[in-house]
């Protein structure tokens, strides 16, 4: 006992000095710990700085009057008490905020009124470079051209200048739409498939209330853009809220819904989930955090960062092709391989453009009768003429496994479905047929909604196959126009947001990456002549012409934009599947 | 009327029941008191808690204090640097550039407004910039369209002092001067207000001589939720603090009672006789010494004690046989005077008187022998009872008539107050006999010839007798003494009856030994009552007395006097003089 008693007093002593002894110690040197990583801020949301309307001033001139209503208009959507201060009663019974927002370049010129007017009623006139145009559906139009607009104000005595008169819609300056909006992707479904999420590029406005990912998410609750209008659609059900998006326990973020969302039927929570996923993460928020959506609380679905699903942007592989002697051949990282399987790696005279099907399980190749298609297997499968004419345009597969191309002499779109074993049927296009459009080329996207086809000989149009009211190519508008006497030879997706145009000009060729979403254009220089082009997310392939004696080459566009040669000699068409 | 009867009822019950709460709560506060006043160990912790509770309020409010002014002034220390330094920021964007400075400018990424660019700078709105934890306003009125704003801040969230204050410094032109000012603030959008550390000041622009109010909100949420944490703490660890010290003082308070508590109980078992208890000695600390100090006084006091018993004994010894001795020589001498006695007639009427004299002497000799005899058998425990169920009034009126031939000697007059019931009682009747006769010859003797009262009471375990005289009274102490062996109120009387001065003291044994009680009351002036009370049962003990001990009379003249005067009146013993 007396020895268990002392073994006790000196562990308590023991512990009454190591007590002691730490807390002599401010900070004690511990460690090293392995702890799980804290989250860095706020993942939901981003900084941003606002306009601050200020009151117009009876110093103020005219000037200095439409430049505060300026502001104003650019703090509209944050304090809407302040603009109608510079309004007169009538003008301000006139006037609505709603309609297009017009983005102005700076800076902005103003055309004085006349020096020592008297009038009670002065007249200024305000011009600047218009940029773009913001759409009500949230689409950035750019725009080009001078803007300019004159402005009444009326002196009040003692309160300074107001103005008497002002169209409806907001004129914004790219300072502010820098300062207030970002370029956001939404992604939706797509409206046949239903398997793939298409991206919606638009621009929103951020509330200082709220999260960017709840801004995000609210308006993924409506319907797409005008470009994707009928074409795609969203999972969440009509009537469905965003209660709140916070950032929970575990790094997770929480998503809280509510509305005619069943918790019982989880038919529609994996497209729900991708919508939500792709439209946070690839607008750099959330990333790499995991996502908890709860309805009205219950918990509904939920998704893991590590979890490597990408089937909702399934571009069907990234295998490449080529043709060489008309035979179809792998490409391997080194460049040439071996003959596709079937009747398509036999060289055959007469067959050109050739595309590949969704999972490179078909080819598609114009002859001069039509457009044949041949399955890439060994067993018993031959080419075979499924769309007949002699004026068509380069075939393009769709996802769904159809083959479209559109007739020039008949100027009719027409899509070959294999599984339907019935022939090539017209697809109503009524915008092109209206304006009776020459199509030369028709590459319909991978995600099975946008389609760029090439009008005359040098513009680019972006659609989309729309659903509604049966399946039609719609939404059609202008993507890229090269000047008179210009030609446009080929275009080729490269993702779901940018278009490769390939452009003949006589100064030489010139080939852009355009954004359809904003039509941001990026320049890829060019150091030989191409023909044809094939991309796939960061591989581009371009058919160019090879030196004398050796034919066509094809050519790989490097990191650097710098072009590197894939296959040196007697090569053409490189391909990807779809796109 | 029984529903009026119910009513009473329950009123009468419910105000039983608030008696009874009542009583409870003077019980339950009566044993409060006095477990507190018994309680040395209750009496130390309670003084702890006391002292320590005071202790740690100070120290935790001094604590407090102090920690909320570091944390506070370091925050508010960081805060202010954070914002000259973005002041300086804006100043530095807001100059206008020098050439040099305009051509940098030109070529770099800088947007068209050095306003917007210090704003993304300061908030961390750029591109590659991260939030920052507080929000800038930046408020220009004068100049339209360079007023700025992060987060959720408004221009009506600056407390209206401080923007006050700020521009009383700009008509001082004291630009360098920062104002501060820690508000709760309520946000656009947010429900409660926030703790807010609200810094403002100005940024002057030479070149112009505009002025830019720079107000910046560091919210002190995160310093509020820690110095909560720390008064939480100190509250939890103060209250463990003051119970851990009460806790020690009970120990201690227990080491040091629990020996006092063991002495203490020694000493009462000591006291009630058992003089072989004897405390335990624990080591050698005070305590101990204590222990040993009292085991020694025991040990002294029970020799002492054995030493007077013994001496007791002889004493007793000694008279008992000096009894027994006389009676011998006594008996002879009594004869002798027997026969001079009967032959007085033949002598002179010298001789005659002395031989009466010598008889009645030798009468009074005789039994005063017999009692000191009586008594050395009381002292020597040989005294027996002879019990027999006797009506005590019989008893009463038997010692009466054996004392009425002294009383009418004395011209007193007895009255009788007896019950018409039996009183039946187990007794030893020659004993009560004598104590009766002993009582009535005593109230004869003393009462000066007036009337005696003796009154006869039962109950269902006891009867009683009151033997009530008018005499000369007992003065205050005497009711005890009277039962003092060769006890005299005034030794100066002569003893007129010819008692021997061992009547009384017989009459207490004898009562004694029956289980019973003799009590005596008196007062100077209001003469004396003696109670007799016996169990009717032998051996059954006496829980009270069919008879008051104070004379009814006398009881009713107090409770009236103290009924009318209970204030003014002066000690019942100086009145009694008085009267």
């Amino acid at each position: 006992m007396r020895r268990i008693r002392r073994l006790g007093a000196a562990i308590v002593l023991a512990a009454a000095v190591t007590c002691a002894g730490t807390g002599c110690t401010v900070i004690p040197v511990s460690g090293p710990y392995t702890m799980s990583e804290p989250g860095a801020g706020d993942p939901l949301t981003k900084p941003f700085q606002r306009m601050i309307a200020t009151s117009p001033q009876p110093s103020w001139g005219p000037e200095q009057t439409i430049r505060g209503l300026q502001a104003a208009m650019a703090a509209y959507a944050d304090d809407p008490t302040v603009l109608p201060q510079y309004l007169t009663a009538e003008a301000l019974k006139a006037w609505t905020p709603s309609g297009a927002v017009t983005v102005l370049d700076e800076p902005l010129q103003f055309d004085p009124p006349e020096p020592g007017g008297a009038e009670p009623v002065q007249r200024i006139t305000l011009s600047a470079k218009q940029v773009a145009r913001i759409e009500e559906d949230d689409t950035y139009v750019p725009q080009s051209g001078n803007w300019e607009r004159p402005f009444h104000l009326v002196k009040v005595e003692g309160v300074g200048y107001r103005v008497s008169q002002l169209p409806d819609g907001l004129i914004l300056t790219r300072s502010d739409v820098d300062r207030a909006y970002r370029p956001t992707k939404l992604y939706y479904l797509n409206g046949s498939t239903q398997d793939r999420v298409v991206v919606d590029n638009v621009r929103l406005r951020l509330k200082p209330a709220e999260t960017y990912a709840k801004v995000i998410l609210e308006r993924l609750l409506k319907q797409p853009s005008g470009a994707l209008q009928g074409a795609a659609s969203t999972a969440f059900p009509a009537g469905t809220k965003i209660e709140s998006v916070r950032f929970g326990e575990d790094e997770h973020v929480v998503v809280n819904l509510s509305g005619p969302l069943d918790l019982l039927d989880l038919s529609g929570e994996d497209a729900l989930m991708a919508q939500i996923r792709y439209s946070l993460n690839n607008n750099d928020v959330a990333k790499g955090r995991g996502i908890s959506v709860l309805v009205d609380g219950e918990p509904y679905t939920s998704y893991q960062p590590d979890a490597d699903d990408q089937r909702w942007l399934d571009n069907s592989g990234n295998t490449a092709f080529y043709v060489s002697k008309g035979a179809v051949h792998h490409m391997t990282k080194e460049g040439p391989g071996g003959a596709v399987a079937g009747p398509a790696g036999e060289q055959r005279q007469g067959y050109s453009d050739f595309a590949i099907s969704k999972l490179a399980t078909h080819v598609a190749a114009r002859t001069s009768t039509g457009i044949s298609m041949a399955p890439l297997t060994t067993q018993g499968g031959q080419w075979q003429e499924v769309i007949r004419g002699d004026d068509l345009t380069p075939p393009s597969w769709h996802r769904d496994g159809s083959l479209w191309t559109f007739d020039q002499k008949n100027r009719v779109v027409l899509r070959y479905d294999p599984a339907g074993k019935r022939g090539p049927i017209v697809v109503s296009a009524p915008e092109l047929d209206r304006l009776r459009l020459d199509v030369t080329r028709l590459r319909i996207a991978r995600d099975g909604v946008r389609v760029a086809v090439i009008t005359g000989k040098n513009t680019v149009q972006v659609g989309a196959l729309t659903t509604m009211g049966g399946l039609k190519l719609a939404n059609f508008r202008p993507l890229t126009t090269t000047e008179e006497g210009n030609e446009i030879l080929d275009v080729a997706w490269r993702d779901d947001e940018h278009l490769l145009v390939l452009a003949q000009s006589k100064a030489g060729q010139i080939l852009n990456e355009i954004n359809v979403g904003d039509g941001e254009v990026a320049e890829i220089p060019l150091k030989d002549r191409l023909k044809v082009l094939a991309a796939l997310n960061e591989q581009v392939l371009a058919e160019a012409f090879g030196e004398k004696g050796k034919g066509p080459k094809i050519l790989q566009l490097n990191e650097d934009l710098s072009w590197t040669s894939k296959i040196d000699s007697d090569v053409e068409s490189p391909l990807f599947p779809l796109g | 009327m029984p529903p009026t009867k119910k009513k009473r009822s329950r009123r009468r019950t419910l105000r039983q029941i608030l008696g009874g709460v009542r009583r409870r709560v003077r019980r339950a506060a009566g044993g409060a008191r006095r477990v507190w006043r018994r309680s040395l160990q209750l009496q130390v912790v309670t003084s702890t808690l006391v002292i320590s509770v005071i202790v740690v309020v100070v120290l935790g409010a001094f604590l407090s204090t102090q920690i909320n002014k570091s944390v506070i002034e370091s925050r508010a220390q960081s805060s202010l640097s954070e914002a000259y330094a973005d002041r300086l920021q804006i100043a530095d964007a807001l100059t206008p550039p020098t050439d040099d400075q305009a051509k940098v400018a030109d070529g770099g990424t800088l947007s068209g407004n050095p306003l917007d660019d210090v704003m993304d700078t300061v908030t961390g709105s750029s591109e590659d910039g991260s939030k920052k934890r507080y929000d800038v306003l930046i408020l220009n009125e004068a100049s339209p369209g360079m007023s700025r704003a992060s987060g959720t801040v408004v221009p009506t969230n600056v407390p209206h002092s401080l923007s006050a204050r700020l521009r009383d410094n700009v008509e001082k032109l004291e630009y360098g001067k920062t104002i501060q000012a820690i508000e709760r603030i309520t946000f656009n959008g947010q429900t409660q207000p926030r703790l807010t550390y609200v810094v403002g000041g100005i940024v002057h622009q030479q070149g112009n001589g505009e002025n830019f109010e720079v107000y910046h909100f560091f919210p002190l949420d995160e310093e509020e939720e820690l110095l909560s944490n720390v008064r939480l703490a100190i509250v939890v660890v103060g209250l463990g603090l003051v119970l851990l010290l009460a806790a020690i003082a009970y120990l201690v308070a227990r080491q040091v009672v629990t020996p006092v508590r063991l002495a203490r109980q020694a000493a009462e078992r000591l006291a009630s006789g058992k003089l072989d208890e004897r405390l335990k000695v624990r080591g050698e600390d005070d305590l101990a010494r204590l222990a040993n100090s009292f085991n020694e006084m025991a040990a002294n006091l029970a020799l002492k004690i054995h030493q007077l018993e013994e001496l007791s004994q002889v004493q007793r010894q000694f008279v008992s046989d000096v009894s027994h001795e006389l009676r011998t020589p006594l008996t002879t001498v009594r004869m002798a005077a027997d026969l001079l006695y009967d032959a007085r007639e033949d002598f002179d009427p010298m001789a005659a008187r002395s031989a009466e004299l010598m008889q009645a002497q030798l009468e009074r000799f005789e039994s005063m022998l017999a009692d000191l005899l009586e008594i050395s058998r009381y002292d020597a425990g040989a005294a027996t009872l002879d019990l027999d169920p006797v009506d005590v009034r019989q008893v009463v009126l038997r010692a009466i008539e054996d004392s009425e031939a002294l009383a009418e000697r004395h011209g007193t007059r007895f009255d009788l107050r007896l019950p018409a019931e039996p009183c039946m009682a187990e007794i030893d009747n020659r004993r009560v006999e004598r104590i009766l006769r002993n009582l009535l010859f005593n109230a004869i003797e003393h009462g000066e010839g007036r009337e005696i009262v003796v009154t006869v009471g039962a109950d269902r375990d006891a009867v009683a007798v009151a033997v009530r005289d008018h005499g000369i009274g007992l003065k205050p102490g005497e009711d005890t003494m009277v039962f003092d062996r060769f006890w005299r109120a005034d030794p100066s009387r002569a003893r007129t009856i010819g008692g021997t001065g061992l009547g009384l003291a017989i009459s207490r044994e004898d009562a004694t030994l029956h289980g019973g009680w003799l009590q005596a009351w008196g007062q100077p002036g209001e003469g004396s009552q003696f109670r007799l009370t016996l169990p009717r049962m032998a051996g059954a003990g006496l829980k009270g007395s069919p008879l008051s001990l104070v004379p009814p009379e006398i009881e009713m003249r107090r409770t009236w006097r103290g009924a009318m005067t209970p204030v003014l009146l002066p000690a019942s013993g100086d009145l009694h003089e008085e009267d």
